[in-house]
């Protein structure tokens, strides 16, 4: 910061979330301006109602003196933003729960601000966590609290709804997995015994690496749950490179994914539909049916040329579960490739913030913690997309922060605390401030 | 600060920013470089829903009388189509079936954004235009079609007729068709559709241009028009002796005459009565490089270009002629070769046109909702496909094949005018009846229409086909 800096403790975040705001206004008035129906009260609320919380939240971290990152809440508000924007959209029924998803998800993300007194204590309950990740991660599986929905079984009931485990799963694994391999990385990296080019790490050492990739070929066959196969098993070997910087084990990981994959698409036929579909959605059997999703989507994004149709003058609505599988789709239509890449350009400075965060964390186990963490927004960022674009397999991922959810929307917020706390940690052994 | 795993960190973060620009780079490709086409996708529903709010185009015949249009209901717009015997041309624009015909191949003309109506486009799409959509004009003109249903009546098979001096198509009927407002009305779409889709005599096809069919002897004047431009002499004699073989290597293969024929025929002869014997002897001695040249050149086995489906049909099932006796079969129209009316028609086109032949196409004009004209639809030409004097030669004996003593195609005459035409007899499957052909064109010195006919399944083949070719030519002519 120069020598001019404004006298208010969080400027930046601030001037950001004016940003923020003026798309917030300009998104639901320009839906509401297309809309034939009837003048709708929540469309006026719902964004005051947003930017309250958001102006709340950054209230709330001047007074506590926080000290940390000022360009990831704003980053995370955004996305939240043109979230609900889609909703009102796509799914106007939805946009009062989902407004509702966001103040619990505004409630999480302060509780992760202040709970934990001591990050590095996370650390020490490692093994609480694995089990606590596992059993979340399974417990879809068990008759009475688990629910197959769309065919995935992911859910499980909670009260009058369900819930997807599997998003607070992706934390903790991150946590477990930071705490484990700072631990362990010394043998993981520096293994004595090599077959050809190949480190081998003592046999005690391997069996966590199969472990995981057994539980994630589980996950695959009985939770019929790609999307959630790639991001555990994607996480865990961004995990140990991190760790170790062998790039083997990526690449040995990745063979035993797609080995994987390939016996799943023998076995499964919902793997085996899942590949087809994205291999040929045109064919005639496939585009009414299985490829129907996809096949709209494209046209959708078609429809988007450079500049978008205009938001509310597109017909996104077109695509099946838009709002939850297809929003970026939904999205590029109406804004176009220029909004498209804007949105892309979001997640890409997330990424950035995030790891230069984990570059300058002063412990191995918060710098593991942050790359984990701003991996996991990039990894499931790029397989939905991915996947929208017809680039890889569609995977039932969602966009953070965008798609409707509110499993995912609380979870992406604890997710953006943890980050800031750590960039407070470091910011706090240095002695600085400000937003860089 | 320097840690060991700082490298590790960079390196991910490198590699999901690669990631992110492949990314990218797919964004682009869908919303930009693969738009036009997918935006022109029948299946597209934005090319239906575009009209929800506004009345679709109307298709008009080339006098402007009404063949498709759209009516306002209390729920918006339905669709209306007026000319059943149409049904396959025009298609049918359903919210759950998708575009076909017409209605697909002009989606984009149809709701108002015709490419080389950028105003339109605009108006539409952002000042929320929703006066009715432009129009599409066909070449059809609905009373030659008319004539050309009432000729086919019931009878399963296909008329078309088109201009060819322009290539724009006059009339074009295919039985069985459909009733295209039974697939737009939601209350019977379904078992429309349904029934359609598995009905045996496949209604849905547009047999003019998609139905494919051996051409039998119509096809003998692609063997006359490489023989002539071979520096063959139509007048020489050659002996015909039924049944015939070149020699013993065809064990008991043999070609056989329709009329039982023995004597001497020059061309004329060959193609007055229609003989076998004659063509296929002429056939080898050009060999078989002259024919498979020339089949090409007439477009026997590539798909014509058209603004609907088409078929490509085949010279034959390996794409060439590799042994004497399929080069006899093909010479007079057996053999393996398969061929769709519209191809045939387009063959007699050349012939009629001096020898070049047009590109056929459906639609003539699109116009903006004011009426004005915002794209003429007139593709040039296919090419000189024969030579001027070529057509002239197989012209004078066409209309030897109509007229001359004891012609086939006796049944094609039109009191007043010269038609040059051919009939045919197509052998198919052993035990199927034959299908009857006739291609033709009039007025001989000054041809305005060109006329192709089958009638499937007819054991009196040509003779069947040639009076419906006249009755056709009659409505064009106005006689």
């Amino acid at each position: 910061m120069g020598g001019g800096a404004p006298q208010w403790p969080r400027w930046h975040e601030l001037s950001l979330l004016v940003w923020i705001a003026t798309f917030a206004i300009t998104g639901f008035v320009a839906v509401l301006a297309t809309e034939t129906s009837s003048f709708n009260l929540t469309a006026v609320v719902v964004p005051v109602v947003f930017l309250a919380l958001m102006l709340a939240l950054h209230v709330f971290l001047v007074s506590i003196r926080f000290r940390g990152d000022q360009i990831l809440m704003p980053i995370a508000a955004g996305l939240t933003a043109i979230g609900l924007v889609l909703v009102q959209r796509l799914a106007s029924d939805l946009l009062f729960q989902q407004l509702s998803w966001s103040i619990i998800a505004a409630g999480a993300f302060a509780a992760t601000i202040v709970v934990p007194r001591d990050l590095t204590a996370l650390a020490r309950f490692k093994w609480t966590w694995a089990l606590l990740g596992v059993l979340l991660l399974i417990a879809p599986l068990f008759p009475v609290i688990g629910r197959e929905i769309n065919g995935a079984r992911i859910w499980i009931k909670l009260g009058p709804g369900s819930i997807e485990p599997w998003e607070a799963v992706k934390i903790l694994l991150v946590v477990f997995f930071a705490a484990y391999l700072e631990e362990y990385r010394e043998v993981l990296s520096h293994s004595q015994r090599r077959i050809g080019p190949f480190p081998v790490p003592p046999v005690p050492y391997l069996v966590p690496i199969v472990a995981m990739w057994g539980i994630a070929m589980l996950v695959m066959v009985f939770e019929k749950d790609m999307g959630a196969t790639v991001l555990f098993f994607g996480i865990f070997l961004a995990m140990l490179f991190l760790a170790t910087g062998e790039a083997f084990y990526a690449v040995i990981g990745l063979a035993l994914l797609v080995l994987g994959g390939i016996v799943a698409y023998q076995l499964f036929g919902h793997v085996q539909a899942r590949v087809d579909t994205w291999l040929r959605p045109f064919d005639e059997d496939l585009r009414f049916g299985t490829g129907y999703q996809l096949v709209q989507g494209l046209y959708a994004l078609a429809n988007g040329g450079l500049f978008g149709a205009g938001l509310g003058n597109g017909m996104p609505e077109r695509i099946p579960v838009v709002w939850s599988d297809f929003v970026f789709d939904a999205f590029a239509e109406e804004a176009g490739l220029a909004g498209a890449l804007a949105l892309l350009a979001l997640y890409l400075v997330f990424l950035y913030r995030g790891m230069l965060i984990a570059l300058r964390a002063p412990t191995m186990f918060l710098q593991l913690l942050a790359a984990g963490l701003s991996f996991i927004v990039a990894l499931q960022t790029l397989v939905i997309v991915g996947g929208n674009l017809r680039l890889i397999p569609l995977t039932g991922i969602t966009l953070p922060f965008v798609a409707y959810g509110g499993s995912s929307l609380v979870t992406n917020w604890m997710l953006v605390g943890l980050l800031m706390r750590v960039s407070q940690v470091s910011t706090r052994m240095r002695g600085g401030g400000g937003p860089s | 600060m320097t840690s060991p795993i700082s490298a590790n960190i960079r390196s991910l973060t490198l590699t999901l920013a690669l990631a992110f620009l492949v990314t990218s780079i797919g964004a682009a490709y869908w919303t930009v470089l693969a738009s036009d086409q997918l935006a022109n996708d029948p299946f597209n529903p934005r090319l239906i829903a575009a009209t929800n709010g506004r009345a679709r185009g109307a298709i008009v015949d080339r006098n402007g009388a009404a063949i498709a249009t759209s009516e306002r209901t209390d729920t918006g717009f339905a669709r209306s189509y007026k000319d059943r015997t149409l049904a396959q041309v025009v298609g049918y624009a359903s919210s759950k079936f998708g575009l076909s015909g017409v209605e697909a191949a002009y989606a984009e003309s149809l709701i108002g954004q015709d490419p080389a109506d950028p105003v339109s486009i605009w108006r539409a799409r952002y000042l929320g235009d929703r006066s009715p959509a432009g129009q599409v004009v066909l070449g059809i003109d609905l009373k030659i079609q008319k004539a050309a249903a009432d000729a086919l009546g019931g009878r399963k098979g296909a008329i078309v007729a088109l201009d060819p001096r322009t290539g724009a198509i006059l009339a074009s009927v295919s039985v069985p068709g459909y009733d295209a407002n039974q697939i737009v009305d939601p209350s019977k779409q379904d078992a429309a559709f349904d029934q359609l889709t598995h009905d045996a005599g496949h209604p849905l096809l547009n047999r003019v241009s998609q139905g494919l069919y051996p051409p039998g002897s119509v096809f003998k004047v692609v063997t006359g028009a490489a023989a002539l431009e071979s520096g063959f002499d139509p007048t020489k004699k050659l002996r015909v002796d039924d049944p015939y073989q070149a020699d013993k290597s065809w064990g008991d293969y043999y070609v056989r005459s329709s009329s039982r024929a023995h004597g001497l025929f020059d061309m004329s002869d060959g193609f007055r009565l229609s003989e076998n014997i004659y063509f296929a002897q002429v056939g080898l001695q050009i060999g078989a490089a002259k024919l498979t040249d020339y089949a090409r050149r007439f477009g026997i086995g590539s798909t014509p270009a058209l603004d609907l489906a088409a078929a490509k049909g085949q010279l034959s099932d390996s794409g060439s002629i590799d042994r004497p006796t399929l080069l006899a079969d093909t010479s007079y129209g057996q053999g393996e070769l398969l061929v769709s009316p519209l191809q045939m028609a387009l063959v007699y086109a050349a012939i009629a046109n001096g020898g070049v032949m047009p590109t056929a196409h459906y639609a003539t004009e699109v116009r903006d909702p004011e009426g004005h004209v915002v794209r003429q639809i007139a593709p040039g030409p296919v090419g000189q496909v024969i030579s001027p004097a070529t057509a002239k030669t197989l012209t004078t004996m066409l209309v030897g094949a109509v007229a001359g003593p004891g012609a086939f195609a006796f049944g094609a005459k039109i009191p007043g005018i010269d038609v040059a035409g051919k009939t045919g007899t197509a052998e198919n499957r052993p035990g199927e009846p034959p299908h009857g052909w006739f291609v033709g064109f009039a007025p001989a010195q000054n041809p305005t229409v060109v006329v192709a006919v089958i009638v499937e399944n007819t054991p009196e083949g040509g003779v069947t086909a040639a009076p419906l070719g006249a009755a056709v030519m009659r409505a064009a002519l106005g006689k």
